[in-house]
Order: C-alpha cells, then sequence, then structure tokens
C-alpha cells in the first residue's frame, strides 16, 4: 500500500470511529436523558413486582395445573413444533429454488463473459436487474413481508413460507452470486477448449464447483430462518408463532413456557442436524 | 478470497476446507436429501384451503400503484424522519450494549484464559451454553418477553436486541481469538508472558480488525431488527409501517419502508467502505 492510500484508509477509520462513537452517545443521551421518564420507570419497585409477577406466572407458580405439565398440551404443542420445522424447510427450499434460477446471471464473471464467454447488454441488464433484486428483497425485513402477503394470501403455511423466503432470496443470491464469482476458472478454460458447450461447462465445470459452498449457505439460512418463522408465524402463519401470539393476548403464560420450550429444542435440533448436514457437503 | 464478506455465514464458510476430496458422492446424497425435504414439506401444506384471498389481486395492484406515489406531506416525512431516529437509537444503543456482553462472553468461551485442559473444556461448555442459550431465542421474542415483563419501555427494545446479538457476537469473537496463527503466541509464552497478557499482546492485535468488521456487519443487522422490534408496540419505523398497513394507506406504508431501505443500503454502504477498509 502507498503511504498516501494508507493515510486516506486511517482517516476514514478515525472519522468513522468518532462518528459511531458520537451515535453511541447520542442514542444513549435520547434514551436516558430525553426519556428519563423510562429510566426511573425501569427501576420503581411497581415494575419490580410486576416483573417478578410475570417470572412467577412463567413458571406456572400457584396454578392448578401448568401447561407444560399436561400431556394433551404438550401433544398439541408438538404438532405445531412439526409444522414449524416444516414451515422453514419450505422457506429454504422455495429460497433456494428462486436463487439457484438467478444466480448464474446475477455473477459479475457472468455478465461481463469471463464465465459464458458471451456477453452483451443483455447480460449486463440481466445482472444490473438481478441484484437490484436481491438488493431489495433483502432490505425488507421477513416481518414486513409477511405483513405485505397476507393481504394476497391466506395465512398459513405458504404464506409464512413464501414471507421468510422473500427475504432470505436476497440474501442467498448475494452470497451464491460470490461464490460464483470467486471460482476457479482453469477448470472451466479446460472444458472449453475441449469444445463443452455453456449448458456443458455449467453442469461440468461450475456446478461441481460452487455445489459445496452454496449447500453449506443454504444450511446456514436454515439455522437463521428456524428463529425467525416463530416470528413471522406472529402475523402470517399457524405453527408456534401464532400460538405465541394468542397465548401472550390471553395471558396464559405457563403456555407461553411450553412453547418457548419447544422453540429451544427446535432451534438446537435444526443447528445439529445443520451441523452434520454441512460435514457431508464438504 | 479477499474481500470480506458477510457474517457468520462467510466466517465459519470461510475456514471449510472446500476440497477435501470426498468427491461429489455425499455431496449428491445430501442434496437428494435436501430436495426430498422439500417435497415433503410441500406434501404437508394443507392444499384444500383456498390459496389466495378473494380480493388479492386488487390489493396487490393497489399496493403496486401506490409504490409509484409515496406520500410525501410535510406531515408524514418529519413522522418517518423522528421513527427513524428513534429505529436508529435502538439500534445504536441495543448494539453497544450486545458489544459489552460479548466481549467478556465472548473471551470467557473461546477457553483461552484457562490454564488446564479440564478448565478450558468447563469454560468452553459453560459460556458457549450461555451464548447459544442468548441467540437461540430471536430477537422479536426477547422483546415480547420483555415487553410482558417491564411494560413498553425503550429498554425492552434495547435488551431485547442485546441479548441475542450479544450471543451471535460472543460466539464469533471466541471462534476468531481460538483461530489465531501459534507462532506469534509461543513467542510470547516463551518469554514469558501469562495467558491474560498473551490475550491482550498476541490474540487481540492479530484480530481486532475482524472483531470490529464482524461487529460493523451486525449494527447493519441490528438496524433491521430495530425496526422489526417496534411490532409489539415499541415505536420507530416498523410501528408506522405496521398502521398505515393496517388503515389500508399503502402509499404511507411505502414511504415509511423507502425510508428504511435508504436507512439500511446508507449504513451498508458505510460498513463496506469500512470493511474493505480494515480487514486487507
Amino acid at each position: 500500500m502507498i503511504p498516501s492510500q494508507r493515510m486516506s484508509r486511517n482517516l476514514f477509520l478515525k472519522v468513522s470511529l468518532i462518528f459511531f462513537a458520537l451515535l453511541v452517545c447520542l442514542s444513549w443521551y435520547f434514551i436516558l436523558i430525553e426519556q428519563e421518564g423510562a429510566l426511573r420507570q425501569l427501576f420503581s419497585p411497581e415494575s419490580k413486582e410486576y416483573a417478578l409477577a410475570f417470572l412467577r406466572d412463567l413458571m406456572g407458580v400457584g396454578y392448578p395445573k401448568p401447561a407444560f405439565l399436561d400431556l394433551q398440551r404438550w401433544k398439541e404443542a408438538l404438532g405445531l413444533t412439526y409444522e414449524t420445522l416444516m414451515m422453514s424447510i419450505l422457506a429454504v427450499g422455495i429460497a433456494g429454488f428462486g436463487a439457484l434460477l438467478t444466480v448464474i446471471p446475477a455473477a459479475r464473471n457472468a455478465a461481463d463473459g469471463t464465465l459464458t464467454l458471451h456477453t452483451g447488454w443483455w447480460s449486463w441488464t440481466a445482472y444490473v436487474v438481478l441484484r437490484g433484486a436481491y438488493i431489495l428483497s433483502r432490505a425488507i425485513p421477513e416481518l414486513v413481508w409477511a405483513l405485505l402477503i397476507v393481504f394476497i394470501f391466506t395465512p398459513g403455511m405458504i404464506a409464512g413460507g413464501l414471507a421468510l423466503a422473500l427475504h432470505n432470496y436476497g440474501i442467498l443470491g448475494k452470497l451464491w452470486a460470490e461464490v460464483v464469482e470467486d471460482i476457479d476458472l482453469r477448470p472451466i478454460r479446460a472444458l472449453r477448449a475441449a469444445g463443452a458447450g455453456t449448458g456443458q461447462t455449467l453442469f461440468y465445470a461450475v456446478l461441481p464447483t460452487v455445489l459445496p459452498q452454496f449447500l453449506t449457505f443454504l444450511l446456514y439460512r436454515w439455522e437463521v430462518i428456524i428463529r425467525t418463522t416463530i416470528v413471522v408465524g406472529f402475523v402470517a402463519a399457524g405453527g408456534l408463532g401464532r400460538e405465541f401470539r394468542l397465548s401472550m393476548a390471553w395471558f396464559q403464560y405457563t403456555d407461553i413456557t411450553l412453547l418457548l420450550l419447544c422453540y429451544l429444542a427446535l432451534v438446537f435440533l435444526v443447528d445439529f442436524i445443520s451441523a452434520g448436514l454441512r460435514r457431508l457437503a464438504r | 478470497m479477499s474481500t470480506v464478506r458477510v457474517g457468520l455465514d462467510q466466517h465459519v464458510a470461510r475456514h471449510d476446507p472446500t476440497h477435501t476430496g470426498r468427491g461429489l458422492h455425499s455431496r449428491a446424497v445430501l442434496t437428494l436429501l435436501l430436495l426430498g425435504a422439500f417435497v415433503w414439506s410441500l406434501l404437508s401444506v394443507d392444499w384444500s384451503v383456498p390459496l389466495f384471498h378473494p380480493g388479492g389481486g386488487a390489493a396487490i395492484l393497489e399496493m403496486a400503484k401506490s409504490l409509484v406515489r409515496p406520500e410525501l406531506s410535510a406531515d408524514i416525512l418529519s413522522l418517518a424522519l423522528t421513527s427513524s431516529w428513534r429505529t436508529l437509537c435502538y439500534a445504536v444503543a441495543g448494539i453497544s450494549l450486545a458489544l459489552f456482553i460479548a466481549f467478556p462472553l465472548g473471551v470467557l468461551a473461546s477457553g483461552v484464559l484457562a490454564r488446564t485442559a479440564p478448565g478450558r473444556v468447563a469454560a468452553t461448555v459453560t459460556f458457549r451454553g450461555l451464548l447459544g442459550f442468548l441467540r437461540a431465542i430471536h430477537e422479536l421474542v426477547w422483546a415480547w418477553l420483555f415487553v410482558a415483563a417491564i411494560g413498553l419501555s425503550p429498554f425492552a427494545a434495547i435488551l431485547a436486541l442485546a441479548l441475542p446479538y450479544g450471543g451471535i457476537l460472543g460466539r464469533i469473537f471466541a471462534e476468531m481469538l481460538v483461530d489465531v496463527p501459534a507462532a506469534p503466541l509461543k513467542a510470547l509464552r516463551a518469554s514469558g508472558a501469562s495467558e491474560l497478557k498473551v490475550l491482550f499482546y498476541g490474540r487481540l492485535p492479530l484480530v481486532w480488525a475482524h472483531m470490529l468488521s464482524y461487529s460493523m456487519y451486525r449494527f447493519e443487522c441490528a438496524i433491521r431488527s430495530a425496526t422489526i422490534m417496534s411490532f409489539v408496540g415499541l415505536g420507530g419505523l416498523g410501528y408506522q409501517i405496521q398502521l398505515s398497513l393496517q388503515d389500508l394507506r399503502y402509499s404511507e406504508a411505502w414511504t415509511f419502508t423507502l425510508v428504511l431501505i435508504g436507512i439500511v443500503a446508507a449504513v451498508d454502504a458505510w460498513s463496506a467502505a469500512l470493511r474493505k477498509r480494515l480487514v486487507v
């Protein structure tokens, strides 16, 4: 790195750091000083009493039959857990297929022709349009997608899965496109030199090279999606999320404990499966 | 791989040795397995209920039409600005608290301070478990629990952000601290440094840029999360989006959504520029 570059880099870092520190101070100032009532309220005796009562309710103190000791409720909750798991797989599947269909034109080396050996205004247009779609899709949070989708779809697994898929499509597309951009070009050139067509190169050189990383990213996204499925369930669909929301609305806090236990078990289960499958992907 | 990429995904993926020579066979099995799971999930959908609302098509049209003319009156714009500031505040305060949680827990969970092997195992298991619990629960679920426990206070939002983000950051910090090259550490130890000194003079100087870079990426995510946070009634941009949608005022909802996209894009660009310079 030449010295002047180094200086401008350090200046940028310094300014960013100062700016971020300023932002932190301003935010805490806003929260602690502008809304000082909030802090006083947080440490008031009433809110302590309130929080303790909530914890007692969660643990079912004083309940004749807490939901988490009721076999029937467990059965229902496990059914919802299964539904949530299916919804997450649905979401991963839709997002994965969508991204798989669009990822090659969305890679820079496909647009400028290093990958496909031909280029033109159409490949650049496809590149810009698809990258724009990825940005839009991932900029909107799952929950906002879900709010939009329930206007069109009836609430259910499909609506929830689509909302999750729409957000993750952009993330997966971006990650996969970067994998394609980082690809080793030598096997492709070798195939080309041997007279392979575009389809053959894609199938025999590009796909085998990118598949392990594609699968790894897909499984990582699944781990994230399973945590979010419950959130999307709040508005768009069944599964644990809807039940969680209903129980909150009816102050059935022992049900909340039961649902949280199922949710935690599901998250750890998916983390475990995904870690095992990722070993297979390498 | 020269560019620093987004997220936990890449941090771990970078360490994945891609070509271990196990060949395509296990990958083909895995692909088939995943396809099978997807088909199974499709089959478990109850297809007998109608998929679309009767007025769904009209609603799409209406939404698409209002995208080209978002509400730009002064009232709405100033409302968008104040609620963005609130969202930004929650995100910044949440991430700064998350860093306070993540750093000590991450150091403890990495087990680098432990002198004996059993001590290291005990530390990693305990603190990794704690971090795993923190990040297993989504921030919105945390938010809802905090709202139920302490009421609609800004601290509910900040804590709900800080706990899962602390869990995620802590885990990554721990992995980074473990993954440093061994030679400089050996040199330090040979000259008589304690494990604490090795941490401060050997490990941290090697990884702080990566840590900052990852925290910056998480800050981007925190803004999105802070927006969602308001769906349990904590105010901010997401709350406004929700209110507008409930009143069927699509053009207002689009204004707020576009402001959100703008903020996210701005922070995205800033953090990308920063990360490019941090990790060369």
